[in-house]
């Protein structure tokens, strides 16, 4: 969900340019941010990743001009922003950054309304926007409006973070390392959150990571950068991870691309195989017929509404005559959903009986399983795709140049 | 909330942030009732004593009356002086283009700090002239700069600057980060310093007779030039208890003043 569809999502429209955006700090030999043109584009994320002191930072904070740039332009929405009223561009962007920084003094709900009472909302309007934004961060209004920032974890105080940033309904958001500082297990559903959230928001997101791995799950195109905020590639995860623009980036993709694009692609993507399957009550002799026609070693049993219930192989047919077949063979594990990825297929096959995923919809009916042959074919689709647009960019040749930054 | 690597950064360490939590109503009553003990104690016992025409003089209800008065008088001046300018003169201080003359400002008001006022007092009497209530606040003023400046710098320092910054990212202006967010969140460590001031002005004010601006030293030096032990011990004792109320209302007005969920 996140990159397979950036095509169909994005609107082509440039919602920041940046062109030839330079800053070098005072008392500095060298810039900072180098020279750095950036085309990012209406309703995408787009994940500025790279070593640290690479410039990334310094990069996104310029968009909003917390630090202002030496030379360049920075162009929002097709008007030149940069030098007009700092604090009115700031107020039509959301800013979320690592330590969150919500206001000790003030209750979640007086800190998610900055914004609107910045811009001159009237109370009411303030205070079902403060509601509708808990909301949209899973947080009940009711137990957390009048709470202090102090009373609440981590993870919380994240949430409302992001919550205050989309007060005012801004276009666009600027997010440095949203989620560093939060312990891992609450960081991936902090994420799975925001993703969420914005399938449904579809705001314009700068966001600022070191994680690459964190990069190619949020992004839907990735600006991987070098020193001076200098483009080593500029594109959608999978062509990333598919074909690394040079050597920088392979190193920094660092081992395991193949397994990384696994997290590109849903089960729902590819085509499910279809297993011998046996209703529950089904007669022995009768099962051991469909398993005799069948080229597979075991059934997959399910009960009255289609939910899978056991695996019964030849042997447990024949040793359990005369038992129901809920009571022999296997209990049948190793299920996911549609919407799980190649590489959460892959870990649940790695420890299955046999050698499959089992895939059920939401409500747990059998609709397939993935093997490993179909997760090896997946593969090797990614990475012809990959290769044949690498080869289609060739061919437009230079004029046209493909999405901005470097080939 | 670390106010020390604040104050190691300005090399006096300000006077630390009270305890977070309110007093329970039976702490809040302790002092006043405690005060309250003394002065009824301090009462009966010069009731019971029999006065001379020197002793009278000072021990009467008009002439004590009027040296307290006279002494509330100095302290809240002095200290209301103190504010007005060691605040908006921490203020500055804190900002970005004041830091080049910050150290060498901060030298001179500590060297300030470290003259003793009855020293300022009297230059200011010998040299200038100068005399009575005002020349009596200009000293205190002098002395109680400097907890106040001090604090409302840690204070202001001590503010974490993800906030300020997520300020300042959101537009608010600059001006709207002091007094919304920087203010606010030092107002407990300023208050500590404000309190320190109070308790140096009440107990300073005592030599403010010698420049015959009246107040509870007037007590206390009439008993000792007079050689009356019974009356310097009332001058004292009441300066005591004046203090420890004054300092008893200043932790009060912490308590509520203290911005809710710090």
């Amino acid at each position: 969900m996140t990159s397979t569809t950036v095509n169909n999502r994005s609107t082509g429209k440039v919602m920041i340019r940046l062109e030839n955006l330079t800053k070098r700090f005072p008392g500095q030999k060298h810039n900072a941010v180098d020279n750095l043109t950036l085309d990012i584009y209406e309703g995408e994320i787009v994940v500025l990743v790279g070593p640290s002191g690479c410039g990334k930072t310094t990069t996104m904070k310029m968009i909003n001009r917390i630090i202002e740039p030496t030379s360049g332009r920075i162009i929002l929405d097709g008007e030149d922003v940069t030098t007009t009223d700092p604090d009115a561009l700031r107020r039509r962007i959301g800013y979320v950054i690592q330590q969150v920084g919500l206001f000790p003094h003030l209750t979640i709900g007086e800190n998610i309304a900055t914004v609107p009472k910045l811009l001159g909302w009237d109370s009411k309007r303030v205070s079902a926007r403060v509601d509708e934004l808990l909301e949209m961060v899973n947080l009940a209004p009711e137990s957390y409006r009048n709470r202090y920032p102090k009373q609440l974890s981590g993870g919380q105080k994240q949430r409302v973070g992001v919550a205050r940033a989309l007060g005012a309904d801004p276009d666009v958001m600027l997010m440095d390392e949203p989620f560093g500082a939060i312990d891992p297990i609450t960081r991936d559903r902090l994420q799975n959150e925001f993703l969420r959230l914005q399938s449904e928001v579809r705001k314009t997101i700068v966001f600022v990571t070191h994680d690459i791995d964190e990069a190619i799950k949020m992004g839907d195109r990735i600006a991987i950068l070098q020193d001076a905020s200098k483009i080593a590639q500029y594109d959608t995860p999978e062509q990333i991870l598919t074909a690394p623009a040079n050597d920088f980036v392979s190193d920094f993709i660092g081992n395991g691309a193949s397994l990384k694009r696994l997290n590109l692609s849903h089960v729902s993507d590819i085509e499910l195989t279809q297993w011998p399957t046996v209703q529950l009550g089904t007669d022995h002799n009768q099962a051991l017929d469909m398993l005799r026609r069948s080229d597979r070693s075991a059934l997959l049993v399910l009960d009255e509404s289609g939910r899978p219930r056991r695996w019964v192989g030849a042997d447990d047919l024949h040793r359990g005559a005369g038992r129901p077949l809920d009571e022999i063979g296997l209990p049948a594990g190793a299920m996911v959903e549609p919407r799980a990825t190649l590489s959460d297929a892959l870990n649940e096959l790695i420890t299955a009986r046999y050698s499959v995923t089992i895939v059920v919809d939401a409500k747990g009916i059998y609709q397939g399983v993935v093997d490993i042959e179909q997760i090896n074919e997946a593969i090797r689709g990614m990475r012809s795709s990959a290769v044949a647009r690498a080869r289609a960019g060739l061919a437009e040749g230079a004029e046209a140049g493909s999405t901005g930054g470097q080939p | 909330m670390s106010d020390t690597g604040a104050g190691v950064r300005t090399g006096i360490v300000a006077a630390a942030e009270p305890p977070h939590h309110r007093r329970t109503l039976t702490g809040y009553l302790l002092m006043p009732a405690l005060l309250a003990l003394v002065c009824l104690a301090l009462y009966l016992y010069v009731s019971s004593q029999e006065l001379d025409s020197i002793e009278a003089r000072s021990l009467n209800a008009a002439s004590l009356t009027k040296a307290i008065w006279e002494h509330v008088q100095l302290t809240a001046v002095s200290t209301l002086l103190t504010l007005v300018i060691a605040i908006p003169l921490g203020v500055l201080l804190t900002r970005p283009f004041t830091r080049r003359i910050r150290p060498y400002l901060l030298t001179v008001l500590t060297i300030g700090q470290a003259v003793p006022t009855i020293a300022v007092l009297v230059l200011l009497a010998v040299a200038f002239l100068f005399l009575g209530f005002q020349a009596a606040v200009v000293g205190l003023v002098l002395y109680a700069i400097i907890p106040v400046l001090l604090n409302t710098m840690v204070g202001l320092e001590q503010v974490d600057e993800s906030v300020l910054e997520a300020g300042r990212g959101m537009g608010i202006s600059k001006f709207g980060v002091l007094t919304r967010l920087e203010l606010p969140l030092s107002v407990p460590i300023i208050l500590a310093g404000v309190r320190t001031a109070l308790v140096i002005n009440v107990g300073t004010a005592t030599l403010t007779t010698y420049i015959n601006a009246g107040g509870l030293g007037d007590i206390i030096v009439a008993g000792l030039s007079t050689n009356r032990v019974l009356v310097q011990i009332v001058g004292a004792a009441l300066t005591a208890v004046l203090a420890l109320l004054i300092d008893y209302l200043a932790g009060i007005a912490e308590d509520f003043l203290r911005p809710k969920g710090l």
